[in-house]
């Protein structure tokens, strides 16, 4: 059976994972986790959810639950897992020492693992997406360039994106360092600290890294774009300063997968794919709508299963423009909005809005952001002789309690009346002014 | 630039010179992207989409030539 810990363990040459602080060979990791298995009888069978700590153990703790629990859950912070999982502790562990290292034969039978990962749902409460290590190791490559790779990782390793650069490190061989935390500069300070070859970011993110004049001290070699829509501008800046290396942007989603990645340095993607796409792992079309669908290849997850049409196409729900050569990427059409790749839904943010006394009606929508991608902004109706000052304090106020900070809207304006469809729902492509 | 530091609960450094970096001074990314969207409101444009800009702007300076290039051009 197909799992992390038997792939990694079949590798000839096997790379690094560390941080700021600590670094551990895979070799190492792969026996601390047969001695976290052996130390954890208890677990198997059971669905675990795995709160992140630091990039070794989180590493660690895959490499020992995949193939031994029947589920993990990937947990961002502050996340609440379903009721019959059980929240991994290191010191509930019991058995032999974490770190000791097995001995003597240890025999026992794997089995199929579910991975979960959370994306954030319209009310807030997170949606949990079904994967396994087949579907989520589809589009890792392995080859000896790669292995010669030291990859930086600037995603949360528990989002899809994040687990796709520590994926494709460890199958691959290559090193890993984790550069998650901290502002571009502290980031980058760390990628020149380890002589970091290959980065995979958001276009925001790559923006505020351009923006920092220091990113042409890396000797990048592989440089992987994702997560947000990305312009031309961008990818000509980037090829421009690194002429020699691989530009690749990707596009996936956290319910199906990955799509597809484009490595020809244009933004979009080749019309072709829509007729010819033998060699992606995914069937694409364009409906009526101008909804980008997509069928997966790979893949039998129940999360999918449940999304898909007749035909097994799931709609992506991102609008697109086809002209006679490309396919370009326009935005979201439920009106999620893509804050440097963090996901807001406007309906939470704008039940958060109602909850002051002096406000009607709220519209929150996008506002092209050229550093962000996208931002958040609102347009509120007052109840008659509110202080308008007094009430975008109060909104500001409420906002900072229940919202993370890239969902506060950046610009709240005071308007007359807020148009609505004739369903009764507010029209969020109608924006006033 | 203060408006936007208090928004956001941060702290501007002092003083601001012309080569101060962007990112040192106080401001993060997400703060920047608000500088730019409340200069949009009250200049009428926005320098980053308006014009194609070849190079991201590194220091204060670099941001400020950034803006006269756009208004010099409206």
């Amino acid at each position: 059976m197909q799992n992390l810990f038997n792939e990694l363990t079949a590798l000839k040459i096997t790379g690094n994972v560390s941080d700021n602080c600590e670094s551990k060979t895979v070799l190492e990791i792969n026996r601390q986790a047969l001695a976290l298995r052996r130390a954890n009888p208890q677990l198997r069978q059971q669905k675990i959810a795995l709160p992140y700590d630091n990039i070794i153990n989180f590493v660690t703790e895959l490499v020992a639950f995949d193939g031994w629990c029947s589920a993990i859950y990937l947990c961002p912070p502050l996340v609440k897992i379903p009721e019959n999982v059980l929240l991994w502790s290191k010191n509930d562990q019991i058995g032999a020492d974490y770190c000791e290292e097995t001995t003597g034969s240890f025999s026992y039978a794997l089995t199929q693992t579910s991975w979960y990962l959370a994306t954030s749902g319209t009310t807030g409460e997170p949606k949990w997406c079904e994967h396994s290590f087949a579907s989520l190791s589809v589009g890792i490559k392995q080859s000896d360039k790669l292995q010669k790779l030291c990859w930086g990782l600037l995603y949360q390793p528990f989002r899809f994106a994040g687990l796709q650069v520590v994926l494709q490190a460890l199958l691959s061989g290559a090193e890993l360092i984790d550069a998650s935390k901290g502002e571009p500069r502290a980031k980058l300070n760390i990628l020149q600290g380890k002589s970091v070859s290959a980065i995979s970011a958001t276009p925001s993110l790559w923006r505020q890294l351009l923006m920092t004049k220091q990113l042409g001290s890396l000797t990048l070699k592989n440089l992987t774009l994702g997560g947000e829509i990305v312009d031309q501008v961008l990818l000509d800046n980037l090829k421009k300063l690194f002429p020699q290396a691989k530009l690749r942007h990707i596009y996936a989603s956290t319910e199906a997968g990955l799509g597809f990645v484009v490595s020809d340095g244009q933004a979009g993607f080749p019309r072709k794919w829509l007729e010819q796409s033998t060699h992606l792992p995914v069937k694409l079309k364009v409906a009526d709508n101008k909804h980008l669908l997509i069928k997966p290849r790979h893949g039998n997850a129940q999360t999918m299963l449940q999304i898909a049409d007749g035909q097994g196409f799931i709609d992506t729900f991102d609008e697109v423009q086809v002209t006679d050569e490309r396919v370009f990427f326009l935005g979201r059409a439920t009106g999620v909005i893509n804050v440097g790749g963090n996901k807001v839904y406007p309906e939470k943010v704008e039940q958060v809005l109602l909850q002051c006394p002096f406000i009607g009606q709220a519209k929150v929508y996008a506002k092209k952001s050229a550093l962000m991608g996208e931002l958040v902004v609102a347009d509120v109706t007052v109840i008659e002789d509110a202080n308008h000052y007094s009430v975008k304090q109060e909104l500001l106020k409420i906002c900072k309690t229940q919202l993370l900070r890239f969902e506060i809207p950046t610009k709240i304006s005071i308007v007359d009346n807020i148009i609505c469809e004739p369903t009764g729902k507010v029209n969020r492509k109608l924006q006033h002014g | 630039m203060q408006q936007v530091a208090e928004l956001n609960d941060c702290q501007l450094i002092e003083p601001i010179e012309a080569d101060t970096l962007l990112l040192e001074c106080g401001l993060d990314s997400l703060s920047y992207a608000m500088l730019v969207a409340q200069l949009e409101e009250d200049l009428g444009f926005d320098p980053f989409t308006d014009l194609v800009i070849d190079t991201y702007p590194s220091s204060f300076a670099e941001f400020l030539a950034i803006y006269q290039l756009c208004a010099d051009k409206q």
